[in-house]
């Protein structure tokens, strides 16, 4: 392997002081240093408190808790009439509350409306259902993976896990789903990535990021608009139809709440799994003791994949802001603070995980929170992450066992997903 | 023993469904239907109550 693990940073050596949950920067360093900084901030400072960015355009707001404990994450999580996620869910700032709801959808509601509507499309997504579409995203999955083959084979063989593996196969299958065209599914992958960069320049050359991100959302909805009156028209067995026809308190979903609910399915189908395959693979790739292991049992497919989400958390935070006075194991706080349910921190929690910071595809039990914790929020798409990653994984010990990652990993300047650009990696050497 | 649902609170997230499929399942109005009153797989019910997201489901262990 020519990316050596990295061994875990000594978490006394992170200088706290240094630390800013809210510089987008701080989120291209190591894993490894950010969860030494984790341990330190869920061994002395539990609640701490920081200061939310700058962002032009929008007023500064009062700051922030991090929650990084495990207990008190899951304690705020199962409190949704106490911790709201209708102020925001996926920003550090308050954002005007159109945008809010026309960005986060489902994920920035509360109940009773939330569950309403999440209804709708819950039926999709559960174990029973999902059986059905094992097959085709089992044909998507070798379909993918013969094409990087080909692409190596037709070149010198290297090729990019994220462009080539870890994008395309949540991106079809939830297209596949939504019934999104071939011809449309370029520009859903592009805009979907800006929604979600965080803001980081890359992924924004030519625009400001507001900018950037008020054109990709506009986009997605001009899709939405399209495909809901082609449904409406001649209905079909798939998400889009469901929801332009189903009635909520007996009336339909306005063009603005399908248009946002469309959106949120898109890119929280993709950008999560695609993040979860890549960095699974760099896991693997520089743990090659763990690859073989699971790669040789089909057993481990189960823990594997749980291991991962754990390992990668690829949605690092979701907010939550109180809506009275109260406390929360011995902590005090006042209606409006806002709390960031640090995942990443709490999957590391040495008081729920034995040696949290080894990567072991075999662990069991693994109650991570990966997928959310205890709430209504809990991951609407997690059955069929789950099974995408299942899929995915066993193809690529199968049909790519010779896959060598070859470069370091370019990382999203993001807080908020957990993500990698590009992974250059090799085939066809002798691994 | 006796398994109930709050129809209300439930989401739809299915974990239930995926624990104690001989117990549970998603009903298509996205809301959980409780397919055996009487549970032949008490253990299984009780993780799934365990594991519920919303607490929607619970076990009456005298009724
Ligand atoms: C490895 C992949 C994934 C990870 C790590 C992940 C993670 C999460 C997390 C942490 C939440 C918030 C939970 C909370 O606030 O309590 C969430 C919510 C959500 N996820 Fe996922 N997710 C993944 C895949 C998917 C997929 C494939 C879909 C497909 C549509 C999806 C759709 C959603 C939706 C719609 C919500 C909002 C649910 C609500 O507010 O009721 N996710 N996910």
């Amino acid at each position: 392997m020519t990316i050596a693990a990295v061994p875990p940073a000594d978490a006394g050596g992170v200088d706290l002081a240094t630390v800013d949950l809210s510089d987008r920067d701080w989120w291209t360093t190591p894993p490894e240093y950010r969860h030494a900084a984790f341990d330190r901030l869920r061994s002395e400072r539990p609640f701490a408190f920081f200061a939310e960015p700058d962002i032009p355009g929008f007023p500064p707001g009062p700051g922030y808790h991090a929650v990084t404990r495990y207990a008190d994450l899951e304690a705020i999580s199962c409190r949704p009439a106490v911790f709201c996620s209708g102020k925001g869910a996926v920003s550090m700032q308050d954002v005007p509350a159109d945008l809010n709801e026309f960005y986060g959808s489902l994920i920035s509601m509360d109940d009773p409306r939330h569950a309403k509507i999440r209804r709708i499309v819950s039926k999709t997504f559960t174990p029973r259902m999902l059986e059905r579409t094992l097959d085709s995203v089992r044909a998507v999955v070798d379909d993918v993976l013969a094409r990087a083959r080909a692409k190596a084979e037709a070149g010198d063989g290297s090729i990019d896990v994220v462009a080539d593996i870890a994008a395309p196969i949540p991106l079809r299958v939830i297209c596949d789903m939504m019934g999104v065209p071939e011809a449309d599914r370029a520009s859903v992958l592009a805009n979907s990535n800006v929604i979600l960069s965080g803001g980081d320049p890359e992924l924004i050359e030519n625009d400001d990021p507001l900018t950037a991100f008020l054109t990709a959302g506009m986009e997605m909805a001009a899709l939405m608009e399209r495909l809901a009156a082609e449904r409406l028209a001649e209905p079909r067995d798939d998400l889009t139809t469901a929801l332009v026809s189903t009635e909520v308190d007996g009336e339909r979903l306005s063009h603005q709440e399908i248009a946002s609910f469309f959106i949120l399915l898109l890119v929280a189908g993709n950008e999560t799994t695609r993040n979860a395959i890549s960095q699974g693979l760099l896991a693997l790739s520089q743990h090659p003791d763990q690859w073989a292991r699971w790669a040789a049992d089909p057993a481990l497919d189960r823990t594997g994949v749980e291991e991962v989400v754990r390992w990668v958390s690829p949605v690092t935070w979701m907010r939550r802001t109180a809506t009275q006075d109260g406390e929360i194991n011995g902590h005090a706080f006042t209606a409006g603070e806002k709390f960031l349910l640090f995942y990443a921190a709490a999957n590391r929690d040495p008081e729920v995980f034995a040696d949290p910071q080894r990567f072991d595809v075999g662990r069991d039990p693994n109650p991570h929170v990966g997928f959310g914790s205890k709430g209504p929020h809990f991951c609407l798409g997690a059955h069929l992450a789950r099974r995408e990653l299942q899929v995915t994984f066993r193809a690529v010990f199968d049909q790519l066992p010779d896959l060598e990652v070859t470069g370091p990993p370019h990382r999203l300047a993001s807080s908020f997903v957990n993500g990698l650009k590009r992974l250059p990696a090799r085939l066809g050497g002798d691994r | 023993m006796r398994v109930v649902a709050d129809r209300e609170v439930c989401v739809g997230a299915g974990s239930c469904e995926l624990l104690a499929p001989d117990a549970f399942k998603v009903d298509d109005d996205g809301a959980v239907r409780v397919l055996q009153e009487q549970p032949d797989d008490a253990a299984a019910v009780r993780d799934a109550v365990s594991q519920c997201p919303t607490g929607a489901i619970t076990l009456l262990e005298r009724d």
